[in-house]
């Protein structure tokens, strides 16, 4: 069907309209209904026409003559697609607003018709002065459709719009006149043929009009207005359609610029993607906070649209994708909003109750910062290994560090959702609900789209993350269903694939699996549905196998996405875990940033259409050595390396009872999957002199005593396991930097044990925090009798992970002692040597101020854990057992998988002594000579000491007093006070009171920022024409 | 002649710009615009404008061969007939817009107006 | 080496040589610390009577499993930590179950007393207990650090963590001790050695003399009597690992008895000599003085 008939249609039915009787408001809203459906249907046909047959764009011609002479439109594959969105969007959003349309009658109906066969007149002209025409009408029919809204502040946001369009307009024209004169004609690729350099000014004028139409940072006040203040329904249009249209525009009058432009462009792009992120950070007002991020989306367009230069044949891929996510994912959000009464962030709470829309919302926020498998992801990727390549560095660090900020506001804003109290109901409506339900499917859809046309594995495709998401349509089902179809998952998964792999990609295989289906089973406590736990729970799982299975870095990146996303929504979960999920979420993120930059600079030196894991061994200085560091930070984000630790105790401890356990034990271990990755591929790096590893190494021990040390001042029990696990990966990291032989398997040993002990602990204590309903030690006590299978977990626990033989601990030390006598550099070893005791110490007090000492009143009738809990406890006690006899079973396979790495220093295993060149070990022995050496000497104690009599609880006698309060005898709170006297000044929270001061300060800059818009619709004329003056002295300056 | 024009077209735009970006008057503002309006008209109209040559209207003194010697360019006249279509169209709507901000707040004071902000 | 059934009475030998040599120079030495304090002391079959007399006592109370094993682990620890290690240089006798493990074994079997203990005190329910556990582990924490280090730069300087390997290196005169050929390790060592002998200056954790506090607080009759055994036998197996890394080893029992007697002089005499630290002065002191020594002997070795 010809696409003028967009045009047409829209136009006719809405003069149609106004020959309507004003009565027949039903009919005339079945008239608008049916036209916005018509001109998708056309957009749609012609879609199809251009996918299957891959034909080009076809040019329609107007009045019977060609151009110059007449106006001529075209429809090509992005036409189509764009006027698609366009009329999709004007669809939905009268759907959406059909009670207002009723209520206002035809003449809205016309106008918004208008509006949108405008925006579509936008995208198909390749006439200047209609493109002129074209946005006045969208100038008067937004002033019309901003008065839909009953927002009493409408009118004034109305006018200030229409201000600003005035003095736009005028420059517009002034523009389009001069060029004309220069040129002799209106056609934008006559005008593009002769080149700009002879009209500058002129275009100039008709660049900076156009682009002003895009709300640049920060000549925007009034856009912003109107955002707040429009009917949602509207703004949706507003932000999906209009915008998108605009940025079409701009890239089509961009070719009469040529390159020389692409700076201005990319500069005004960038200025305003980083700006109105910044300022979006202070809003509470959803609406606008959604109209900085828009602006914030279409400055990032705007930037791609600006480097196109440089991005070939993916420039289509990489602006689409970012375009669509932004307008599916906006207009979502913005129909959204309308469900929620109130307008602070914090009344988006109201939504929880609904599991579908809070579906929608993480949908949409997961498409606004590029997650996947969603179609921003895909253009990132693509985005920054074309930026990488052509050596932009700076504005690649200037978009992630914008996308940054938007993923903070973005999920503080889901943090708010699902975790404050809202007494508000969500009454919703069929009209209100299917535009969020089409922007839902569309978002997948999209997903879908982008990922088959990117030429890598469409993440749709996958089965691991099919499986996950599969969760989400059996949400109904009851927990217990989906906890077997987790572990049978897991375990199948294992069962299928584990021929695949290495030994060393094999236990991590193993712990994310089999690990995985272990603490499963303690999940078997919960009742109900527990919704959102199993989807967010395998798609963490997911995300950990792809991990594994990722050969190139495409792969890994996405796998490495996915774990972060879902176990984000894990630890959210939490009671009291909103700012600690954020924070999480927020490193997690920077550290995918600064891994995506890696690949994309490695893929820039050795280019290759997938970069292979491997080639990472290939690359040379003076690259090298920047991929390195970047990859190590971006790794250590996630083993919670100090300085990068802050999320770490908040997150673990906040966590449920088996998912801190699932967060801990396993998903830390991503992170050290990626350090060996790295270190097993690149080695020795070193920059500006200083060897990489060597400084991995001094974080590694800097980490483990750190860790420990603010692990032993812990009231709470599981932040103190939660410290331990950063003192913990310390070791890890320390083993892997040693780069030797032993180091390496120590690592390995540490990936296996603290998998196992922490799993353990934070099982058992989180048994006994929900037994007593607290988390502080202190008012815990005497649990011993109580509890005692927790008890006996928790001892195993504390005895193997302080490295006391006959446990499996000890081995790990032992590998430890010989590692280090090959060392290379010995003073870090110092900071290892102290932390080991240190580690006694918080052990000590998690076993003795919970489970020994004295018995508080409320506790004396608790049970033990459910058995749900116990149970992957005893599993675990059996297999720290198994490991300390028998660590051979797995570190020899280990042992000589490293050697093809590390030749030197193997381990010698032959029978039951394993020998280094220094020393040996001999586990069966040590434990059949403990285990006679204690039984004959409890056998001598039981025979004197027969008849000993169990006493009561407070038969004991101090300071010649005889307590009777447990309270005030169970001696736990502040339990190393000395230590802290001596040793407090290394644990005050520099770290903390850095990030919150970045924090704040980023805060505070949003704050000062949004002081421009004081509301004066007069001042944002000055705004425009300043920010004019501004872009033309930085062209002139160019 | 045309430059003349031309300067007075620049001339009421500046002054449009001026008188738009200083007063706080709602309905002075409006007035200014289409000042500024009338100046780009005159703008177009001096650009089309070609020294020594007439309407271009195709009747009996011009004949369809003999045009493109004879008539000054008409496409500026279209497009400033567009314009002021369009000029007058935003026009009304702001007057509209001024009237019911002064229904809501019995003034026309653009700096009252900033209850959205920040 | 090799495990054969003749260890086993050999090991019950080596035990029995060790506690009563314990008894009687932990009475002989607190006698020399008495009479430095102008009073007469103990007789020295003294600790002998206090064992039977505790074994004998049949009034006794538990309060729970963990109470009930706190001694039992504490003497397993002794006895374990002084069989894994070759007491005597050369002798295959006394070598008893060294081919479990190198000195990484002694030196974190040392812990496996100290935490049983701990927790067999801790379910007294006592809150002196715990207290002492907490003061001790602290200052334990910090005093070991010297002496990790002075292992560290030992086990370097030989090339190796077998004991017997470091005390065959000290063979063939004086001059061969790594007292000195590594004199730093040895003073850092040293001083570590002061920490853990639970003698003044660094004894407030177990503070005899003022308020029973420290793990034995709620510890009586046979228990008590296990623990004394374990007093014998415990620092002695502790003072053969600094006899065996820095003072040459022991060839025969005799040579064995005088540097053990000597060492454990030491810490007597320098208890004598100074008050008692709190708990952070023991750390600061351990941390100002200990662990620089410690570093250098890493950096210079």
């Amino acid at each position: 069907m010809n696409a003028l008939y967009l045009i047409a249609i829209g136009l006719g039915t809405a003069f149609l309209l106004g020959l309507l009787n004003e009565q027949r408001r039903d009919l005339a809203y079945t008239l608008t209904l049916g036209a916005l459906t018509m001109m998708s249907a056309i957009s749609a046909s012609w879609l199809v026409v251009f996918v299957a047959t891959g034909a080009g764009a076809v040019d329609i011609f107007t009045a019977g003559t060609r151009p110059p002479f007449a106006i001529n439109l075209r429809m090509g594959l992005t036409e189509a697609t764009l006027t698609l969105l366009i009329n999709l969007t004007g669809l939905f959003a009268a759907i959406h607003m059909g009670e207002v349309l009723l209520a206002k009658g035809r003449r809205a109906m016309a106008v918004l018709l208008i509006a949108i066969m405008a925006l579509c007149g936008i995208v198909l002209t390749r006439d200047i002065f209609n493109l002129f025409v074209f946005f006045e009408l969208i100038v008067i029919a937004t002033g019309g459709l901003v008065l839909l809204s009953d927002d009493e502040h409408a009118v004034s946001a109305g006018f200030k719009y229409l201000i600003v369009s005035q003095f736009i307009s005028i420059l517009l024209l002034i523009g389009i006149i001069f060029g004309y004169h220069a040129t002799g004609t209106l056609n934008i690729d006559g005008m593009a043929a002769i080149g700009a350099g002879g009209f500058a000014l002129a275009f100039f004028l008709i660049f900076i009009a156009i682009v002003a139409e895009l709300k640049p940072f920060p000549a925007n006040g009034w856009a912003l207005d109107i955002y707040e203040s429009a009917h949602p329904g509207f703004s949706a249009v507003f932000s999906a359609a209009t915008g998108s249209a605009a940025l079409f525009a701009l890239d089509k009058i961009l070719a009469i610029g040529g390159p020389a432009w692409y700076p201005v462009a990319t500069a005004i792009g960038i200025v305003t993607f980083v700006g109105a992120n910044l300022l979006a950070l202070p809003q509470t007002n959803d609406r606008r906070l959604l109209g900085y991020s828009s602006i914030a989306q279409t400055g990032l367009i705007l930037t791609v649209i600006g480097q196109q230069d440089i991005l070939g044949n993916q420039y289509l891929f990489i602006a689409g994708g970012l375009l669509f996510a932004h307008a599916v994912a906006k207009a979502g959000l913005f129909w959204l909003s309308d469900f929620v009464a109130q307008r602070e962030l914090t009344a988006w709470a109201s939504l929880k109750e609904r599991p579908l829309l809070v579906f929608a919302f993480v949908t949409f926020a997961a498409m606004l910062s590029g997650l996947p498998p969603f179609p921003g992801f895909y253009a990132k990727w693509e985005l920054v290994h074309a930026l990488a390549a052509a050596d932009r560095l700076a504005l690649l660090g200037w978009i992630l560090f914008g996308a940054l900020v938007e993923a903070g506001y973005l999920f503080r804003w889901f943090g708010y959702l699902i975790k404050r109290e809202s007494d508000e109901k969500v009454a919703c409506t069929a009209p209100q609900v299917i535009p969020v339900a089409a922007a839902v499917l569309a978002g997948w859809a999209l997903g879908f789209v982008w990922g088959d046309l990117s030429g890598r594995s469409n993440l749709l495709l996958v089965l691991p993350l099919l499986f996950a998401l599969g969760f989400l349509l059996i949400e109904w089902a009851p927990a217990w269903a989906k906890n077997l179809l987790a572990i049978g998952g897991l375990s199948f998964y294992l069962l299928q694939t584990w021929q695949d792999y290495d030994p060393l990609r094999l236990i991590f295989l193993v712990i994310f699996t089999l690990g995985g289906a272990i603490i499963f089973l303690a999940s078997f406590h919960a009742h109900g549905r527990r919704i959102g736990f199993y989807p967010s729970a395998m798609l963490m799982f997911a995300g950990l196998v792809l991990l594994i299975q990722a050969t190139d870095s495409f792969g890994f990146f996405a796998a490495w996405e996915l774990l972060t996303v879902g176990s984000y929504f894990l630890i959210l979960r939490g009671k009291e875990s909103e700012p600690h999920a954020l924070s999480y979420i927020v490193f997690s993120l920077g550290g995918a940033f600064l891994i995506l930059t890696a690949f994309a600079l490695a893929n820039a030196v050795s280019p290759a259409p997938t970069f292979e894991i491997a080639a990472l061994a290939t690359l040379a200085q003076p690259v090298a050595p920047w991929v390195f560091l970047l990859l190590a930070l971006g790794f250590m984000t996630k083993t919670a390396a100090i300085g990068l630790h802050i999320w770490l105790p908040g997150a673990h401890a906040e966590a449920e009872t088996d998912v801190s356990p699932m967060v801990s034990g396993i998903l830390l271990k991503a992170g050290l999957y990626g350090l060996f990755v790295l270190l097993m591929s690149m080695g020795r790096q070193s920059l500006y002199g200083v060897d990489l590893v060597n400084m991995l190494l001094w974080i590694g021990a800097l980490t483990a005593l750190l860790g420990n040390l603010m692990a032993i001042f812990q009231e709470d029990a599981k932040r103190l396991l939660a410290y331990s696990s950063i003192g913990q990966m310390g070791y890890a990291l320390f083993g892997l930097a040693l780069m030797n032989h032993l180091g390496w398997l120590m690592a390995l040993m540490f990936v296996i044990n603290h998998y196992v002990y922490k799993s353990m602990l934070f099982l058992s204590v989180g048994g006994v925090a929900k037994r007593t309903g607290t988390r502080a030690m202190y008012r815990m006590g005497g649990l011993i009798t109580l509890m005692p299978l927790s008890f006996i977990a928790t001892l195993i626990g504390i005895i193997a992970m302080s490295g006391v033989p006959p446990l499996s601990g000890f081995g790990g030390r032992w590998i430890f002692y010989n590692a280090i006598m090959d060392a290379e550099t010995r003073l870090p070893m110092v900071l290892i040597f102290l932390s080991g005791p240190i580690a006694f110490l918080y052990l000590f007090r998690l076993i003795h101020t919970i489970f020994l000492g004295q018995l508080k009143d409320e506790h004396r009738r608790i049970k033990e854990a459910p058995a749900s809990i116990v149970l992957p406890q005893m599993i675990y006690v059996a297999i720290l057992m198994g490991v300390a006899l028998f660590p051979g079973l797995i570190l020899r396979r280990v042992d000589a998988y490293i050697s093809q790495f590390l030749p030197d220093g193997a381990l010698n295993w032959d029978g039951l002594t394993i020998t280094s060149q220094y020393g040996w070990w001999n586990p069966v022995a040590i434990m059949i000579v403990v285990a006679c050496i204690f039984l004959l000497i409890f056998g001598w104690l039981l025979f004197v000491n027969r008849k000993a009599q169990k006493v009561k609880q407070f038969n004991i006698v101090f300071s010649a007093e005889r307590p009777y309060r447990p309270e005030t005898t169970h001696f736990a709170w502040n339990f190393f006070a000395p230590y802290k006297k001596a040793m407090g000044f290394l644990v005050q929270p520099f770290v903390t009171r850095f990030w919150g001061a970045v924090t704040d300060l980023l805060h505070t800059a949003g704050d000062l920022g949004r002081r421009l818009y004081n509301g004066n619709g007069q001042i944002y004329a000055f705004h425009f024409l300043a920010f004019v003056v501004v872009v033309f002295a930085f062209k002139a300056g160019l | 002649m045309a430059y003349l024009a031309m300067a007075t077209g620049f001339l009421l735009i500046l002054i449009g710009f001026y008188g738009a970006l200083t007063n706080r008057n709602l309905l002075r503002m409006i007035v200014a615009f289409t000042i500024a309006d009338t100046g780009v008209n005159i703008v177009i109209v001096a650009i089309g404008y070609m020294r020594g040559r007439t309407a271009p209207i195709l009747d009996s003194t011009v004949s369809a061969a003999a045009a493109v010697q004879r008539i000054i360019d008409p496409v500026p006249q279209a497009l400033v007939l567009t314009a002021i279509v369009i000029g007058l169209g935003v026009t009304a709507l702001m007057l509209a817009y001024a009237y019911k901000l002064y229904e809501k707040k019995r003034t026309l004071d653009i700096a009252r107006f900033t209850e959205l902000k920040g | 080496m090799d495990f054969d059934w003749m260890k086993i009475p050999y090991a019950f030998l080596t035990v029995f040589i060790v506690v009563n040599y314990g008894f009687l120079m932990g009475a002989l030495i607190q006698k020399i610390g008495a009479r430095a304090g102008r009073r007469h002391g103990i007789p020295i079959w003294q600790y002998y009577l206090d064992v039977i007399k505790n074994y004998g006592l049949r009034s006794s109370i538990t309060h729970g499993v963990m109470f009930y094993l706190g001694p039992v682990f504490r003497l397993s620890g002794g006895v374990g930590l002084l069989l894994f290690m070759p007491v005597i240089y050369g002798s295959y006798m006394f070598s008893n179950f060294s081919f479990a493990g190198d000195l990484i074994l002694a030196l974190y079997f040392v812990f496996f007393g100290t935490l049983g203990m701990a927790l067999g005190a801790g379910e007294s329910g006592h809150p002196h207990a715990a207290i002492g556990v907490t003061r001790g582990l602290q200052q334990v924490s910090m005093a070991e650090l010297p002496f990790a280090m002075a292992v560290f730069s030992v086990a370097l300087q030989y090339q190796t963590l077998s004991m017997t390997d470091i005390v065959a290196a000290q063979q063939g005169g004086l001059a061969n001790w790594t007292l000195f050929t590594n004199p730093i390790a040895v003073a850092a060592a040293m001083l570590a050695f002061l920490g853990s002998m639970m003698r003044p200056p660094f004894d407030v954790f177990i503070a005899p003399q003022e308020i029973p506090i420290g793990p034995p607080t709620e510890y009586h009759s046979s228990y008590l009597a296990l623990m004394q055994t374990n007093r014998a036998i415990f620092p002695v197996a502790k003072i053969v690992i600094y006899m065996n890394l820095f003072f040459g080893g022991a060839g025969s029992w005799p040579e064995l008895f005088v540097k053990v007697f000597f060492l454990y002089l030491f810490s007597a005499f320098v208890g004598v000599c100074f008050p008692r630290f709190r708990v952070e002065q023991s750390v600061r002191f351990f941390l100002v003085w200990g662990v620089p020594l410690g570093i250098l002997s890493i950096m210079v070795v």
